[in-house]
């Protein structure tokens, strides 16, 4: 089983440093002052912004994941784990929460994960995903917290041969965002798609941090992530790709590309390819750049505003993340989402 | 009336003066073709009029249907009705042909205070245009020139002023990159759009597109001007002789 580094939002001592190497460049000290209050709050059920037909809900309130299991059992192999939390005015409360989650042999599920709240508050969760033999795993992760949010969403996911995954995360940023994804890839036919896409703004921080070990042979992956900063925020895009001695025949492909819109957003990325096998083809590239101005150019001499042509242009540019989503239901909610989300980039 | 007037036009590129004091009338209904050997000025002509960034007017005029060009913003120069076709059209990943021409419509309508077109009447225009040009509606749902062969590029530059129905075509070099079947085309597409109310300026380097898109005034361009004016003639001259005789007039 994968395991990740203790942390404990109600136990300073847990907290990473910026010497961890992990942490650098999102330090959770500084962005948590206090330690957050415990205080269990009531919750107004706040209606959600996303709406999908077929899918089984299964409501997280403030972290807690009891039933998780039951509902996937009964999801008729598609659920929508919803994700609410909720702060208060004063002190910032606290939520943690923990869930593991299985998907048989030869089994299917597909899991539209949204993360939404209202009010201050930090939350702390962590998902142990293990997924047997043939199995099929379609991940669609659509983070929309507010801008007073500070928000750790850790996951696991074991593979077995033979597994397939898709995993995209979209994310909108909040104060102090951070999703990691470590994979375990156990080769002989697994074939693992871990995407991504950003689009930052104000004094937005998103972390998307992903480790994935190949330990077996003939394992595929294989990442697109596309993001936007403008303002002041901060994106970091760290992803690791592990190729162990003797996994032979790997295929694992990372593409980090992101768009700087201003002067004083911030890109860190970090991308790193460790090989130990001899027979592996493996590629990782990594730009960051600023909107094309000779398509900008384009598209006004055709008659669009500079707005107009600037908002068709990002919005193009993370599109190709979700036009991959193997589920149409999921892609059209996730396109929605990153068109409404692109609207605020017409203004630089 | 004139549609175009251009009087002693002077563009600097970064430090470097491009033209120097260029004029140039095109009356509407007209084709007047500019020829002139690389290096000449020719695409400067077509960026500037259309409002390049970093292609600076450092002198001169040009009015388009009276109203003065080079004090409107770029967006607003093709609203007014002003057409550029780039010698290398772009490639919009992520966008798809058909969305972006439809915004690009929409966005000219708007600014001109026009209703907005429905997208089925947009589609049936679209599908009537695509199928004189030859061009595959598969194509359209494709991102905007992105794996688009030369010809293909020219064809959807073509399909677009079809759609934006603009007062002013300029062709920056529609020729190049074409095989003699697509020229073919892409001059019927342009022909098809010749008429009393609508001038165009054809950019050219060679007298063969001039045999498709037969203009009615030729004019040599030479280090940032205009050197010689005549009928369809001369661009035969320029054929036979080259641009030799005018690199010393110019100098």
């Amino acid at each position: 089983m994968t395991q990740l580094m203790p942390l404990d939002l109600f136990d300073v001592s847990s907290y990473p440093n910026r010497r961890v190497e992990e942490w650098k460049y999102s330090d959770l000290s500084r962005a948590l002052r206090e330690i957050p209050q415990k205080d269990k709050i009531v919750n107004v059920d706040p209606v959600s912004r996303f709406a999908v037909q077929d899918f089984a809900v299964f409501t997280v309130r403030n972290g807690d994941y009891d039933g998780l299991n039951e509902a996937v059992a009964t999801s008729n192999g598609k659920l929508w784990i919803r994700h609410l939390d909720e702060g208060v005015t004063g002190p910032v409360v606290g939520h943690q929460g923990r869930a593991v989650l299985h998907v048989a042999d030869d089994q299917s599920l597909t899991v539209f994960e949204t993360y939404e709240g209202q009010g201050a508050y930090a939350a702390h969760t962590e998902l142990g995903i293990s997924l047997g033999q043939n199995s099929g795993f379609i991940r669609i992760v659509v983070l929309d917290e507010p801008l007073t949010a500070l928000s750790i969403r850790r996951s696991t996911i074991d593979t077995r041969p033979g597994a397939k995954v898709h995993q995209a995360v979209f994310s909108a940023g909040a104060q102090f965002s951070r999703f990691e994804t470590h994979l375990n890839h156990a080769g002989h036919g697994a074939d693992v798609v871990l995407d991504g896409a950003y689009l930052l703004k104000g004094k937005a921080h998103f972390d998307l941090t992903t480790r994935v070990t190949h330990g077996e042979i003939d394992g595929v992956t294989s990442q697109t992530i596309r993001g936007l900063v403008k303002d002041q925020a901060t994106a970091v895009f760290q992803g690791r790709i592990l190729v162990e001695r003797g996994a032979d025949g790997t295929d694992a492909r990372m593409r980090h590309q992101a768009l700087i819109l201003n002067d004083g957003a911030h890109i860190r990325a970090k991308p790193e390819l460790e090989i130990y096998a001899d027979d592996v083809q493996c590629a990782h590239g990594n730009t960051i750049g600023a909107l094309d101005e000779e398509a900008m150019f384009f598209c006004q001499s055709r008659g669009m505003d500079e707005a107009t042509a600037r908002g068709l242009l990002t919005h193009a540019f993370v599109m190709p993340v979700a036009d991959a989503i193997p589920d149409e239901v999921l892609k059209s909610v996730v396109l929605d989402f990153l068109e409404h989300e692109a609207e605020d980039y017409h203004a630089v | 009336m004139t549609a175009l007037s251009i009087s002693n036009l002077t563009v600097s590129v970064d430090t470097k003066t491009i033209l120097k004091g260029l004029s140039l009338t095109v009356p509407n209904g007209e084709v007047h073709a500019i020829m002139g050997p690389n290096g000449a000025g020719k695409s400067t002509l077509g960026y500037a009029l259309a409002g390049r960034p970093n292609y600076a007017v450092t002198g001169g005029t040009a009015t388009f249907n009276g109203e003065d060009l080079l004090d409107k913003d770029v967006h607003e120069r093709a609203a007014a009705g002003l057409y550029l076709s780039f010698q290398y059209p772009l490639e919009i990943p992520g966008v798809p042909a058909l969305t972006f021409l439809r915004t690009a419509l929409n966005a000219q309508k708007k600014l001109r205070g026009e209703d907005e077109v429905s997208a089925p009447d947009f589609l049936r225009r679209v599908r009537e245009v695509a199928k004189s040009l030859k061009i595959d509606m598969d194509m359209l749902k494709r991102p905007l020139n992105v794996g688009f062969s030369g010809g293909e590029k020219k064809r959807m530059e073509v399909l677009q002023m079809a759609m934006l129905e603009p007062k002013f075509l300029i062709l920056d070099e529609t020729d190049s990159g074409l095989d003699i079947d697509a020229l073919k085309v892409v001059s019927d597409g342009v022909n098809a759009l010749r008429s009393p109310e609508r001038g165009m300026l054809v950019i050219t380097h060679y007298q063969r597109l001039l045999d498709h898109i037969k203009p009615d005034q030729v004019h040599v361009l030479v280090a940032g001007r205009i050197v010689k004016s005549g009928g369809p003639e001369l661009a035969l001259e320029l054929e036979a002789r080259g641009y030799d005789e005018y690199l010393g007039v110019a100098a």
